[in-house]
């Protein structure tokens, strides 16, 4: 991207939390966020803050994500913007299998010890593999805590970056996912962890 | 929705397009945040009459664009103003500068873009200030290409026929 380019868009961001300042009470730091409308596991929507990538979420449509981020972040301006390009096009890379893996910088800050401790752990499982709730939950240091990886698990706030589809249950049964089973069985068998 | 909501939903989605494209109009970052700050009031007191289905982003450009070239054709009026006074002050003639008469030219075309018809002058701001391609002014207007085209066609055909 060019130097005016990016000079514009800091000036049109300058300009937006100026109005985000005196219309509302937000006057944090900027939360950036973009759609992706159709992918084959339905429209997602992704938000960063200027550590890293926050959220890759299951969502409806750009209104209900966007209220979401609202709701969520009280005191921030949330501000539609390219500059999550960089992740959106890794997302397209992964759906269309030119590139499974990802390096995303994510911001994690909010997150629990336990549940950063899971995805963490998570993270580490590779393409094309599986793990079960058991191995997560012994590899983050709880090895009673199915349960309680199972629940971190689904508050994964960036699904599919943090393969939180490729963890299932002991049985080999799929578990549960937040962006329902259907897209968790799409995953797996993109990634080559499933039989077709 | 409260006032407060519905101005967190529109920025969020559309505040930086339009403050690109106000800013970009108005060559004035403190103006164009009075000015996106003033879209979002008056988009709010008229929000009870927009209907569900209408194209709220085109809705928004309306406001924003309106309000712009209102603010420039004021601009342009006082500085007219300005320029008559010193003249009949019998002041010493300022030296002109480019810089000046960049801004005049600009002012003066802005007006009268600000006289075309609201369609026409929608299009054609997007086209010249935002430098958008045809494609992308369809889309932030919701109308189709060939509707952006023929705006953008008719509004310089009109400005042509004006200098003339």
């Amino acid at each position: 991207m060019s130097e005016s380019v990016m000079a514009e868009r800091r000036a049109a961001e300058q300009i937006v939390c100026v109005a985000f300042a005196r219309l509302t009470a937000r006057r944090g730091e900027p939360l950036h966020y973009a759609m992706m409308e159709d992918t084959p596991v339905g429209v997602l929507g992704l938000a960063a803050s200027g550590a890293g990538l926050r959220h890759v979420e299951f969502t409806r449509d750009e209104d209900r994500f966007v209220e979401r981020l609202l709701a969520r972040y009280g005191d921030r301006p949330i501000v539609r913007s390219d500059a999550l390009d960089r992740v959106r096009r890794a997302l397209a890379r992964y759906f269309n299998r030119k590139q499974l893996g990802f390096d995303v910088r994510l911001d994690l800050a909010g997150l629990s010890d336990f549940d950063r401790r899971v995805l963490t752990v998570t993270a580490r499982v590779p393409v094309g593999r599986v793990a079960t709730y058991a191995e997560i939950a012994a590899k983050a240091g709880s090895p009673q805590g199915m349960r309680a990886t199972g629940n971190a698990l689904h508050r994964n706030p960036v699904a599919i970056i943090v393969p939180c589809h490729r963890v299932l249950r002991s049985d080999g049964s799929l578990g549960g996912y937040g962006g329902g089973l259907r897209a968790k069985a799409f995953l797996l068998r993109h990634e080559g962890a499933l039989g077709k | 929705m409260t006032a407060q909501g519905r101005a967190a939903h529109w920025l969020a989605k559309h505040g930086s397009e339009l403050a690109r494209h106000i800013r970009r109009l108005v060559r004035d970052d403190e103006m164009a945040a009075d000015l996106l700050q003033e879209t979002m009031l008056r988009a709010h007191r008229a929000a009870e009459r927009l209907r569900a289905d209408a194209n709220e982003r085109a809705w928004l450009y309306r406001i924003a664009t309106n309000l712009s070239l209102n603010h420039l054709r004021s601009q342009a009026r006082e500085r007219r103003a300005l320029e008559r006074h010193a003249r009949e002050a019998d002041a010493a003639p300022r030296p002109a500068t480019d810089g000046r008469d960049e801004a005049d030219r600009r002012l003066a075309l802005w007006t009268r873009v600000a006289s075309l018809p609201e369609r026409q002058r929608l299009a054609l701001t997007l086209r010249i200030a935002d430098e958008l391609a045809y494609d992308e002014i369809a889309r932030r207007l919701g109308c189709t290409v060939a509707a952006a085209r023929a705006n953008v066609y008719q509004a310089t055909r009109k400005l042509r026929r004006e200098v003339r």
